[in-house]
Parts: structure tokens; C-alpha cells; sequence
């Protein structure tokens, strides 16, 4: 089959051995890869009951059919698991160039499951795989890992790629992730510590050759090249990275100062993409084969942080170690980006619970005794720091902290616990604050089906899929109907294997698609392909115990802005009508929001239908 | 006649010309001066017509509103931009656009 592999490579860490199964052609053209991979892949081998933790929890790695083509940035692949944040379906998905090197090794999906007795990594390699002891690599950041295996392997930097878990993953922080070529993150909702609890430090995956065939090479051609040039257009990425919507956001009410506590923050435009790129030296770090390389590395070259080289914090790092936690130079949030990615620690959890921890420390629900000693005033980036070495080692309050905003708030209680900031499935936003202009964001961060974005798209571009945009972002009607008619697409990009960066269009990259494989796919088939996986992944989440009343945002998360641009807009006294609306558009019942037998027939989910 | 200024965000600095103030990489700035009591549709409606790219990327005079991939501001505090037609102008009242999905 044209743009796959057609392999899937079980390991069995308890017994310390691998097998390749074959992929059949009708799990490739119902699922495409990537998350609806995963999707059918959680569906059928994790029953309700199986905790995140289990041996038997499959942690699923699935590239696409682009993944390794000529399509710019197509190094990306999904990890999924059951996560530790929901105890629901955990997707996240990653850049960089392992989704392209682990197609070359041989592999479209990866499925691990059992519990070494000690810790390994595992090399994956011209359509072979081999577990090998890693004892040596204990306790050892991210970084340090990838250094390491390259001087064991004797490879130069591009010949492999390596993702692994840092000390959070190890002591199973809940909101551990996978990172891996220098900066690139699975974040979401746990998986890092699904990796450690299964006793796997890393997988290095080489660059090797491809072992598939593209369809029609000059067309791919054609396309790619069309995509490529669209996407150096669209929007500011291109010129000024992610940060470059920096300041918009601080406009709309959509930056997150001091765990929202404000809305204004004057310094905005000393900490965004265009001020960065402008003064600090700034060199290109470009994933695989992509063409629009917005990603960089940076030299600090003012402030208390002169001289640090790490990578460009993106926007939501930016926000994180910035406006979140009261910080105001742009420097620190550099050094920050690279300590909690070197930990392993999700950047989005790990600063809500720490700029939780800052307003305990200033209202006096946690003392400086509390904090083993730290003082946790707004913008104490040292102080900052030494917590995520902290909660990433579990050690004294990082203990606490570690189990993340939600349980560690509920934990403390009192006034405290209305002042965390999480969804009540147990998952975190993006780092905005969406009681701005970003309801649509709010409201997808809370009935997600995969603990990450689902109906929104780093903001949404209905006028890409030919639909009508919003003319208020306030109006409840309106935002949840624009959510659900854009629902689906988001996912099918996921199946794909490409940056979403990179190929922001979606009929183009269809194109892209068509011309790899053979197939005739249009935007239809693409928004239906990606509305089963969600139907999928919510069956999955339903068996696993997902109530309407979890989806819904915390207190603070849902709170009024006390002032800034979006000041007295209360989404809550909203929320009931947006829900039930979102529901019934989606085709679920409005009362529980299950999906109807009728929209699970549709979409060729009949058995899921049957065993509702 | 009441001074109003119209701020842009847009990233349209370099298009908009000299007729705007640069004032960063992203929002350019005009003051125009309105009869009191004119409304935001009005002034909108007016810079449209000696402007073709806020015609093309920011408000629709024909249609009397603002493209749907903005969002608006009022005295620094957003607003519907349903309200445009009843909003009335004084001297010293500012109006912000900026896009409304953009970044992060």
C-alpha cells in the first residue's frame, strides 16, 4: 500500500522481546494513522477498569502516510496511552524527525506494553527492534540521554532520533512527557510517566531508507511545494514564530497574568516573538524537511540571562514563564523553556501549578515552610526553577505538586482550591487565558476527547475548510456551533504525520495526500475520517468513566476577568446552553452527551452503537 | 468635531502607508475627526471608502460590518460588533481591531 510501511512493532517489556505484525489494508483506510491508530488501538486493547499505570496499558507511538515525504515538516507522529491527568484517552502528538525515522526503520505504529525489571531503552533499525539495558541512563535530563546514546551508537546528530523521559518520567510525576530531538515535546497528559512506569528510558529510532512507495511522485511534488509556499503566508509564524501573536493575545484578554488574577499585563511587547527575534541572536533549528523552519535556537543577549543558549520558547512557553508567573524578562523564560524540557515536565501543567503555588504563597495558604524554603514571590524565576527540580525528583513539596494543580489544590483545600485553574476531567488549558476573546478555546479545552485540542486549531480557520467564521467571539450560540462544524479536521491532520505549522492547509495537504497514496479523498471524507476518530475516542472515554459533568472548567478557569479587554464576560452563566448545543450539533444525546446510535451508525461505528 | 483614534493591529503597517502612524511591527494608528454622535459604523464606513486595504482586510461598508476574523474594541474593553450601528462617538473615544484567531 502506497505511503505505508503496513507494519506494527509489538514489544513486550515484561518478557523482553519484539514481533512485527502486519497492518491490514482496511485499518489503514478507516483509521489512516496517527491518532486513529491510536484511537482503534485504546478502544480495543485497554477494557474499562485498566488503570494508566498497568503493564498492560499499551503506550502507543503511530506515524502517517505523509510522515518521511517530501512534505514539509513531516517528522511528526502521535503518542497515546490511557494518561494519568484524566484517566481517560491521552493523545499528544510531536515534531521533529521521528515520526520520518521510525517509518524508515520499518514501522507505521509502535505498540509497547509490559514492565521491565530494569530500565531500557529500545533501537529501532532497518526494520528490526532490539531492547537493550539502560541502567546507565538513569536519572540522566532529556538532553543529556540524547547525548549519551549518540556517543554509544557512534551517530552524528541526524542520523538518529531520540525521545525518551527525563527524572519526571522516572518517578512517575502525573504530567511527565516524551521529549526528544533537542526541544520537541508529546506533552499532554502524562504519557511521560506511562513511558516510565513500564521501565523504558528511550527510543532511538535511525534515519535508514524509506521502505515505502509514494504514488506519484511528481505530483507529490507539485503540492508540496504549493503547501510549503502557502504556509510561509499564513499568519505570523513564518516571520516571527508562534510568539508573534504575543501582543494580539494581550489585546483580546487572552494572555494569562499571574494565574489570572489580572488581565493586564504592560510589558507584553518587551516578551513577544518580534521583540525577541529582533534582539536576541536567533538561528534556525528546522524539523525534518520542513521548509518553513520556525523553529529556532536563541541566544540571550540582555538581562540577568545574558549569554544562555537554549531553544525559542514557543508562544504557550512564552506565556508559561512570562505573564503566568509574574515573570517580565524575556531571558528567564528561555532558561525556563530548557529546564522543564530537560526535565521532562509538560510546560502547560507544570507553570499552572507552580503560579498556583505563587498566589498560595502570597494569600499565605502555603508558607515559605510549606515551600522547603523557597520563596515563591510573582516573578521569582530562580525560585521557579528549583521547584521543577523538585516536583520532577518528588521531592519534599515538589511531591505534592507533582500530582498536578487539580489534586494538589483539592489536597490543600479551602479558599486555595478555587484558585487552581484545570479542567474537571483533570487535564490543563493551553496556556491563554480563554475567558477572553478564546471561548471557542475554553470550551474545547473542557470536552476534548484526547486531554488536548480537538476542535480548535491553535485558534480555528473555518475560511480554510470553506465555512463562515464568528462575528462574536461572546456569543455562547455561536462559538459552540462554530466548534462542532470545525470539529473533525483537527483530527485528520493528526492522522497525517506533517507539522500543523508547516501545512496549514487542509485541502492542499490533501492534494499532498492523494498523490502519496492513491486515494480520492476530499475535505468530506476528511472531516468524517476525523469526526469517527472522536466518536472513537469518546466511546473509549465514556467505558472509562466520562460524565458531562466533568466537562466543565475549574472555579478559577471559568471565573470573571476582574479587568483588561474581556472585564465582567462570564462564560459560566453561558456554559449549560453552549454544552447542550455542542452536544446536539455534534450528534450526541444534549442530556449526557453519548453519542446517538444514529451518528455512531453513520460513521461506521456500528459496533460501538450496538454495545451502547 | 470629536477626535477619535483608530488603532489597527493587523500587521498592515508597511500597506497602510503614511497616512497611519506605525507605532509597533503590529498596530498602526489615525486620529479622524467625526461629528459628535457619529457612530463607529459611520467613521468605519468613512475610512473604508478612502482605503481600500481596511476596506478589503478590516470593515465592509456596503454591509455596514466588520470582517468576521477581527475582533473589536471599544475604549480598550471588547465589544460585540453587532453594536457598531448604535455605539456613538465623543472626543477622545478610541477604537481597536485586531484579528480574532491569530497566534498561540
Amino acid at each position: 500500500m502506497y505511503g505505508y510501511t503496513g507494519k506494527c512493532l509489538r514489544v513486550d517489556l515484561t518478557a523482553g522481546r519484539t514481533r512485527v505484525e502486519s497492518i491490514d489494508g482496511s485499518t489503514i483506510e478507516k483509521w489512516v494513522g496517527g491518532v486513529g491508530f491510536a484511537a482503534k488501538r485504546l478502544s480495543d486493547e485497554v477494557p474499562a477498569g485498566m488503570e494508566w499505570d498497568e503493564p498492560a496499558n499499551p503506550l502507543i507511538w503511530a506515524t502517517g502516510p505523509l510522515a518521511g515525504t517530501k512534505v514539509s515538516g513531516a517528522g511528526t507522529f502521535n503518542v497515546a496511552a490511557k494518561g494519568p491527568m484524566t484517566n481517560l484517552a491521552g493523545v499528544s502528538q510531536a515534531n521533529g524527525f521521528f515520526g520520518a525515522y521510525m517509518k524508515f526503520s520499518g514501522f507505521d505504529e509502535m505498540v509497547i506494553q509490559g514492565r521491565s525489571e530494569g530500565l531500557v531503552y529500545l533501537v529501532l533499525k532497518d526494520g528490526t527492534a532490539e531492547i537493550r539495558d539502560a541502567s546507565h541512563l538513569r536519572g540522566m535530563d532529556v538532553w543529556e540521554v540524547e547525548d549519551a546514546l549518540r556517543e554509544e551508537l557512534k551517530v552524528k546528530e541526524k542520523q538518529v532520533s531520540v525521545f525518551g523521559i527525563g527524572p519526571s518520567g522516572e518517578n512517575l510525576v502525573r504530567y511527565a512527557c516524551i521529549v526528544g530531538d533537542r526541544g520537541h515535546v508529546a506533552a499532554h497528559n502524562g504519557l511521560g510517566a506511562v513511558m516510565g512506569s513500564k521501565g523504558l528510558k528511550a527510543v532511538v529510532a535511525y534515519r535508514g531508507k524509506p521502505s515505502f512507495e509514494v504514488a506519484d511522485p511528481a505530483r507529490l511534488e507539485e503540492k508540496s511545494r504549493e503547501l510549503a509556499e502557502f504556509a510561509k503566508g499564513f499568519g505570523v509564524f513564518n516571520e516571527w514564530g508562534t510568539g508573534g501573536g504575543f501582543s494580539v493575545l494581550h489585546g483580546m484578554g487572552c494572555l494569562p497574568v499571574k494565574n489570572y488574577t489580572t488581565n493586564i499585563f504592560p510589558e507584553h511587547e518587551q516578551m513577544n516573538g518580534q521583540y525577541l527575534r529582533s534582539h536576541f541572536k536567533v538561528s534556525s533549528k528546522p524539523c525534518f524537511r520542513c521548509s518553513l523552519a520556525h523553529v529556532k535556537e536563541v541566544e540571550v543577549t540582555e538581562g540577568p540571562y545574558q549569554g544562555f543558549v537554549g531553544e525559542e520558547p514557543e508562544y504557550e512557553q512564552l506565556a508559561a514563564w512570562g505573564p503566568l508567573i509574574g515573570n517580565t524578562d524575556l531571558g528567564a523564560t528561555v532558561m525556563m523553556t530548557k529546564e522543564v524540557d530537560r526535565l521532562g515536565l509538560d510546560c502547560n501543567e507544570a507553570s499552572w501549578t507552580i503560579a498556583w503555588a505563587m498566589e498560595c504563597y502570597e494569600k499565605g495558604a502555603l508558607s515559605k515552610k510549606d515551600l522547603d524554603g523557597l520563596d515563591l514571590s510573582w516573578g521569582n524565576v530562580e525560585s521557579a526553577k528549583a521547584l521543577l527540580t523538585k516536583i520532577a525528583h518528588r521531592d519534599g513539596i515538589g511531591d505534592l505538586l507533582a500530582e498536578g494543580v487539580m489534586r494538589a489544590s483539592r489536597k490543600i483545600g479551602g479558599a486555595a482550591a478555587d484558585w487552581a485553574i484545570y479542567t474537571h476531567k483533570g487535564c490543563s488549558p493551553r496556556n491563554h487565558d480563554h475567558r477572553g476573546a478564546r471561548w471557542y478555546e475554553l470550551l474545547d479545552t473542557c470536552v476534548t476527547n484526547t486531554s488536548t485540542l480537538e476542535s480548535t486549531w491553535s485558534g480555528i480557520h473555518p475560511q480554510l475548510v470553506d465555512q463562515d467564521g464568528p462575528s462574536d467571539p461572546f456569543s455562547p450560540e455561536e462559538v459552540s456551533t462554530i466548534n462542532a462544524r470545525f470539529n473533525g479536521i483537527r483530527q485528520f491532520d493528526d492522522t497525517l504525520g506533517t507539522c500543523r505549522i508547516a501545512s496549514s492547509s487542509p485541502k492542499l495537504q490533501l492534494d499532498c495526500l492523494n498523490a502519496v497514496t492513491g486515494w480520492n479523498l476530499g475535505l468530506k471524507d476528511a472531516f468524517q475520517i476525523g469526526l469517527r476518530i472522536i466518536n472513537q475516542l469518546r466511546m473509549f472515554n465514556i467505558r472509562h468513566g466520562l460524565k458531562r459533568e466533568d466537562e466543565r472548567p475549574s472555579t478559577r478557569y471559568g471565573s470573571v476577568p476582574v479587568d483588561g479587554p474581556a472585564q465582567g464576560k462570564d462564560i459560566m452563566a453561558e456554559w449549560e446552553s453552549m454544552l447542550t448545543n455542542y452536544y446536539t450539533l455534534m450528534g450526541w444525546d444534549p442530556a449526557t452527551g453519548y453519542p446517538l446510535p444514529e451518528t455512531l451508525e453513520s460513521l461506521e461505528l456500528g459496533d460501538l452503537a450496538r454495545n451502547l | 468635531m470629536a477626535r477619535v483614534c483608530v488603532e489597527l493591529c493587523l500587521w498592515l503597517g508597511r500597506e497602510l502607508g503614511p497616512d497611519f502612524d506605525r507605532i509597533s511591527e503590529m498596530c498602526s494608528t489615525r486620529t479622524e475627526r467625526v461629528d459628535p454622535g457619529a457612530t463607529i459604523s459611520e467613521l468605519m464606513s468613512s475610512l473604508a471608502a478612502g482605503y481600500p486595504l481596511v476596506r478589503q482586510r478590516v470593515f465592509d461598508p456596503n454591509r455596514k460590518r466588520f470582517n468576521p476574523h477581527v475582533v473589536v474594541k471599544f475604549n480598550d474593553r471588547l465589544i460585540n460588533p453587532k453594536v457598531v450601528h448604535r455605539e456613538t462617538l465623543q472626543d477622545g473615544d478610541k477604537i481597536t481591531v485586531l484579528p480574532i484567531y491569530s497566534g498561540g
